[in-house]
């Protein structure tokens, strides 16, 4: 909502109609005869061979499938293998003219895309870039296997890396380009401008819009190339992702080098089928895909359709349209028309298609077609072409060879070193700033408004006479939060932070507030209400090389953005391989009084998923302190805050919270209270509530509560709540989730099993009810306060004398209640 | 009529913002709709218009004060008009100060200790026991079988274990295994030191008497006595010189005694405690009670005598032992001694405070060196032997034996040092050694 832009009722108002460009069917038209002039002999007949390679990789992978063997060499390979036979003239046109510098995503179906983009790679690169790049690729792992025995050129060379780095790959061998952690599905190679492949339709529709993002913001050189099928364009974040691209703001907002639209082609590989769904008659409706385009932006994302069976007319489109993208007229929509002979996966008998339908696209093969026009116009002779097809043939055979070898190919040894996977979760590298330049702000850090506000703060919540300061005087949790994040602003030039509100509005809890005056906005912007595309974007800035906060503001709506960050966010550097790092914290904010969809802690759902770091910190100084981690660290933190306590002061830390930077090391919980008879371990702000809880203890029943505050729960170390646990023998764990399946049940069973010796009692969860979130006027029914936790202390873990319960924690009720489901 | 202008409500839980600017003076004119001031809250800045004409009258803050909301802060209204009903309490702008809750808390953390119940084990072996309590119980030899458990639903909890250990005697290491093996439960003292159970207080039949025993309870007197020794051991710092007194004179003495028609009958016992008496008088230091931060000297000697009776051993007073010439003390003597066989005795006189210092003679059985237990207050009690013929130089080499007493005196180490102790001792040998009166 910046004010710079006036909304005029008159204007608005006004009686019209909205006018559509026309957008382009096949309408390439040139026979190989006339291309002879723009391109060489070498390039077209290149062509040629990079389709063929495809066809031939992808031929042995079926007939491994199918057969168990491929040219005499037996072999089981019990993965996926989602081919795209039939599709290759799409791949290798669309790879052509795209340098080292320009990125391509894919989907579970990209072995081609792999290969095309690879060969343009080696056929752009140097030698001496080449032989490089593969003598430091792991260590040059792969370069000393390939180039046993090698004859010929450099550029041979690395086409035996290729294919060799792909199939072992797929192989699920620990020399593939993944370490084998990909596999088939999502199998990639950075260096030559390969990125992740992607096992969810339409996974790389946003992410691959913040590869573009990451570009423009960074300035680098390139453009992004989404691969996605067309039945993706059913999928939420495919669409979310053509919203984020195309925000108007880019054009409009964005100043000097950053303005204009992001570079990203939307490269819709149609072949016409999603799994069995035929998109056209069947399960979508917008005909020819390329009319998407129409509804998205003014400039119909210069939509087109190709066809895709010829490879000329893809490689003609990518001219034209990388032209645009340089002119900074991006998004772009390419409907690139093809077609694959092979099922979906091995296990697909086509029975929804007839055997003419194959046969006829069979009858105009882009392989042989395109044959066929190149000896027409003299290119080349049908024994050169027979020539390439089996020295492929005998590539083939030689990568297989090599990668089926458990000698030469081995796997990852489990055996000996059982944690290699696991060392693999998490980088935990540390790093004040992903890349070293100077940082685009507006003005010094000590001129900011909010800056100079916070100085004059109390930091920390008492005076000397331990009487609190008034509210707006004290140094809140939320100026912690800024002050962190100001600071890597000022530190790290990558680092850009968006969300819904992000700018003027401060964002909505005005944890932001003073930001928009410090940051141009290319580093702190508002984005579509679309929290998929801001955490997919997030994924895919971060996997280039940058650091990102996005923020989708209620913790409610991580279900909006569940793909993001239960599949993508926790994966990608493991299934690299570790050669992704992912440093994106995102912040999520968990409501109250706002009912049912805005008021629950979820960070149980995320605590489940292996590969993300979660903290929920509940005082200024642990939120600075861990917010100043999360900031430093190359792993996806999801950072909780509460609506609660955004203005609560420091009540704990008597220096104060430090002005100067500081670290919180994850993991490690921290006592906020001593005591001898009880401990209670809390997640996020029920902290408050258990201290509260742990007064009354004191001062009623003689009893002294030791108060934990866990702070981060993955990872989370148990030896000091072991050490209270020693000390008390009872504990009780509470927070705001939902009580049933909580990251508390974990906990506890945890406790249970590292200190069963030292149990006086059970350990017992005290968390919201398996409700939905009623009004605030009734949250004290929902929500777990400090009556309940000593309910359930006299109930199950020491009878407090002359206690009366006011709520139900027998055993007959749990049971009652589990039976029902609530 | 004039308009009163509050400061505005940003927001469920703001309470108050902090004023920061006035954009009209006190007398300005103002027309509906201007900017009239600027406020903050944490989140954000905000102004505010004026939302009726009229002149300024009063305003009620200035910047940088912190203002609750929806107090009034200024007046705007026409000229004469009185603005006193709307300051806002006075026109002070008391800051919104929130109290922070007294942290006084009654520390009376002392977990109340449960009573302990006891009870048979279940018929089924089942016991509800958490973990913790059956480690604890495990390793103190604690019968957790036999206990009521104070937890819910009767489970034994740790506090269940405590409260038993606070209130059963200690055990010791083989005992506990003895408890543990067989399941026992420990209720009584035993009968090791301060009333620890040790593992034959736990068998039922002793494998060497069996049976073959009788328990008789202990008469009063027998528990004063052990009380008073017992105590006597715990509470003083107790250790024993010996030292022989050539005894010639004395049993030359006794000859005399007996050698005389009509003479009282003077013991050698009469004889030792004529001579302590002397001694004492020239060593007051001994003649003294120890109380702990201070000393009672006295000026009399009021001599104790250890008699041994059927009932057990008394020790009565002569009062003023000092004033009493042999014959009188040998009489004295033989009064209360008698008294104290037939059970006759005042009890004033046994009472261990009454005597200044005490005697025990064992000397008559033949008993050649002990170490006589203290009756405290007193800092010291003299132990008398038998006599014993003892190698002595006679002078111009010529060795002989001759007959020595000997002499073990008891003293109190907080009291007395071991110099004095010696000294006095040596004294009591001298005055034997030197022993004169008349009969």
């Amino acid at each position: 909502m910046p004010k710079s832009q006036f909304i005029d009722p008159t204007q608005v108002r006004k009686s019209g109609k909205i006018e559509f460009k026309d957008i382009p069917v096949n309408q390439y038209d040139k026979t190989i005869e006339e291309e002879k002039v723009k391109y060489s002999k070498s390039q077209l007949i290149g062509i040629y061979h990079d389709m063929a390679l495809i066809r031939h990789f992808e031929t042995m992978l079926n007939t491994i499938k199918v057969r168990g063997e491929y040219e005499g060499i037996a072999y089981n390979h019990p993965g996926p293998a989602h081919l795209s036979i039939g599709q290759e003239s799409a791949a290798v046109g669309m790879a052509f003219h795209l340098g080292v510098d320009d990125f391509i995503f894919g989907s579970h179906r990209s072995h081609g895309e792999i290969l095309a983009k690879g060969m343009s790679a080696i056929n752009k690169m140097s030698d001496e870039d080449l032989l490089d790049m593969m003598k430091n690729f792991f260590d040059g792992t792969i370069l000393n296997i390939v180039s046993n025995n090698h004859q010929g050129d450099l550029k041979s060379l690395a086409r035996r890396f290729l294919v060799y780095g792909t199939l072992a790959e797929i192989f699920a061998r620990e020399t593939g380009f993944n370490k084998g952690l990909g596999g088939s599905m999502h199998a990639f190679f950075t260096p030559f401008g390969v990125y992740p492949n992607n096992a969810i339709v339409g996974g790389s529709g946003d992410i691959a819009v913040g590869a573009a993002l990451y570009k423009k913001v960074n300035q680098k050189d390139g453009i992004v190339v989404a691969n996605i099928g067309d039945a993706s364009m059913a999928c939420g974040p495919v669409w979310e992702g053509l919203a984020f691209a195309s925000m108007d703001q880019f054009e409009q907002l964005w100043e000097g080098a950053h303005k204009g639209g992001l570079p990203i082609i939307f490269n819709i590989m149609n072949n016409q089928y999603g799994m069995g769904g035929q998109t056209c008659g069947e399960t979508m409706g917008y005909d020819i895909a390329a009319r998407i385009g129409a509804g998205v932006n003014r400039d119909s994302m210069h939509a087109e359709r190709v066809d895709g069976y010829n490879p000329l007319a893809v490689v003609d489109a990518y001219e034209r349209k990388m032209e645009l993208l340089k002119q900074k007229k991006g998004p772009i929509l390419l409907d690139v028309l093809t077609y694959r002979y092979s099922g979906h996966s091995p296990s697909d008998a086509s029975s929804y298609r007839t055997k003419e339908e194959v046969e006829a696209w069979e009858a105009q093969d882009c392989i042989v077609a395109y044959g066929k026009e190149l000896v027409k116009a003299g290119v080349a002779d049908q024994a050169e072409l027979d020539a390439i097809q089996s020295d492929i043939v005998e590539l083939m055979k030689y990568s297989m060879t090599l990668a089926i070898d458990d000698e030469i190919s081995p796997r990852m040894d489990l055996v000996k070193h059982p944690e290699l996977i696991g060392d693999m979760m998490f980088s935990n590298e540390s790093h004040d700033k992903m890349e070293d330049r100077p940082v685009d702000v507006n003005h010094p850090m000590e001129e900011n408004p909010r800056v100079k506000q916070i100085a004059k703060k109390e930091r920390f919540a008492f005076d000397v006479n331990g009487k609190a300061y008034s509210k707006i005087k004290q140094y809140q949790l939320k100026d912690g939060l800024f002050e962190a994040i100001v600071d890597r602003f000022y530190k790290d030039p990558t680092l850009v932070a968006y969300g819904e509100e992000n700018r003027d509005w401060g964002g909505a809890f005005a944890v932001y507030r003073g930001l928009t005056e410090a940051l141009p906005y290319h580093r702190l912007f508002n984005s579509p209400i679309s929290e998929a595309s801001i955490i997919g974007t997030a994924i895919g800035y971060a996997m280039c090389g940058g650091r990102v906060i996005p923020e989708i503001m209620y913790c409610d709506f991580l279900g909006r953005c569940g793909d993001e960050v239960f599949n993508q966010l926790p994966k990608w550097q493991a299934m690299s391989g570790n050669v992704i790092k992912m440093p994106v914290v995102i912040r999520v904010s968990v409501g109250s009084k706002y009912g049912a969809q805005h008021s629950q802690d979820w960070s149980s759902l995320v605590a489940h998923i292996p590969g993300l770091k979660v903290c929920f910190p509940a005082t200024p100084y642990d939120a600075k302190g861990l917010m100043n981690t999360a900031l430093q660290g190359t792993d996806p933190v999801i950072f909780f805050e509460s609506q609660r306590i955004y203005d609560i002061g420091e009540q704990f830390h008597e220096d104060g919270v430090p002005e100067e930077y500081y670290e919180i090391p994850f993991g490690e919980p921290d006592v906020k209270k001593e005591g001898k008879d009880i401990t209670i371990l809390s997640i996020g702000a029920t902290v408050y509530r258990a201290l509260e809880a742990a007064n009354e203890l004191e001062e009623k029943y003689g009893m002294s509560a030791e108060v934990i505050d866990a702070r981060s729960i993955v990872p989370f170390n148990y030896e000091p709540v072991i050490a209270s646990l020693k000390k008390t023998g009872r504990i009780l764990l509470t927070s705001d989730a939902s009580e049933r399946g909580s990251f508390l049940k974990d906990m506890a069973q945890r406790i249970t099993e590292l200190a069963f010796d030292e149990l006086d009692a059970p350990p017992v969860v005290v968390g919201s009810r398996n409700w939905i979130t009623p009004a605030y006027e009734l949250e004290e029914f929902f929500f777990p306060c400090k009556e309940w936790m000593i309910d359930a202390i006299h109930e199950k873990i020491v009878p407090l004398k002359n206690h009366k319960v006011t709520s139900n924690y027998t055993k007959a009720e749990v049971i009652r209640r589990s039976k029902l489901g609530i | 009529m004039a308009t009163v202008v509050i400061m505005p409500r940003q927001g469920q839980s703001v309470e108050s913002c902090i004023f920061t600017e006035w954009f009209k003076q006190v007398g300005d004119e103002i027309k509906k709709g201007e900017t009239l001031f600027a406020y903050e809250t944490d989140k954000a800045s905000f102004e505010e218009e004026a939302a009726e004409d009229g002149i300024l009258l009063g305003v009620f803050c200035e910047e940088g004060d912190e203002v609750p909301v929806l107090q009034n802060i200024a007046v705007i209204g026409q000229s004469g008009e009185s603005i006193d009903e709307f300051k806002p309490g006075g026109s002070v702008i008391e800051p919104a100060v929130e109290e922070k809750e007294e942290e006084v808390k009654s520390l009376e953390t002392a977990e109340v200790v449960e009573q302990v119940v006891v009870k048979e084990p279940a018929a089924n072996g089942d016991v509800k026991i958490s973990p913790r309590a059956k480690n604890i119980a495990l390793d103190k030899g604690v019968p957790y079988e036999l206990l009521v458990g104070s937890g819910p639903e009767g489970r034994i909890i740790e506090r269940d274990i405590q409260a038993y250990l606070a209130t059963a005697p200690k055990v010791t290491p083989l005992a506990k295994e003895v408890i543990k093996e067989e399941g026992l439960a420990v209720a009584e003292p035993g009968t090791g030191l301060a009333g620890t159970v040790k593992a034959k207080d736990l068998s039922a039949s002793n494998p060497v008497y069996a049976e073959d025993y009788e328990i008789k309870n202990l008469p009063n007197i027998r528990k004063l006595i052990a009380k008073a020794m017992h105590a006597s051991l715990q509470n003083s710092a107790q250790l024993t010189h010996h030292l022989g007194a050539d005894a010639r004179r004395m049993m030359e003495l006794r000859k005399q005694v007996k050698a005389k028609e009509g003479a009282p009958n003077i013991t050698i016992n009469d004889m030792v405690c004529f001579a302590v008496i002397k001694a004492l008088k020239k060593f007051p230091d001994a003649n003294a009670h120890f109380l702990g931060d201070s000393v009672k000297y006295f000026n009399k000697v009021h001599l104790g005598l250890a008699v041994d009776t059927d009932r057990g051993l008394m020790v009565p007073v002569i009062k003023n032992a000092d004033d009493l010439s042999i014959a009188g003390l040998s009489r004295q003597f033989k009064e209360v001694a008698e008294s104290c066989r037939q059970g006759s005795i005042d009890p004033e006189l046994l009472s261990s405070d009454a005597a200044s210092f005490t005697v025990s003679n064992l000397g008559n059985y033949g008993v050649e060196m002990f170490t006589p237990v203290i009756n405290l207050p007193q800092v010291a009690i003299l132990g008398v032997n038998t006599i014993v013929p003892r190698p002595t130089d006679l002078g111009g080499g010529v060795y002989g034996f001759v007959p020595h007493m000997g002499l073990s005196l008891t003293y109190d180490h907080q009291a007395l040092d071991g110099g004095l102790a010696t000294r006095f001792l040596k004294q009591i040998a001298i005055e034997i050694e030197n022993l004169e009166f008349s009969f």
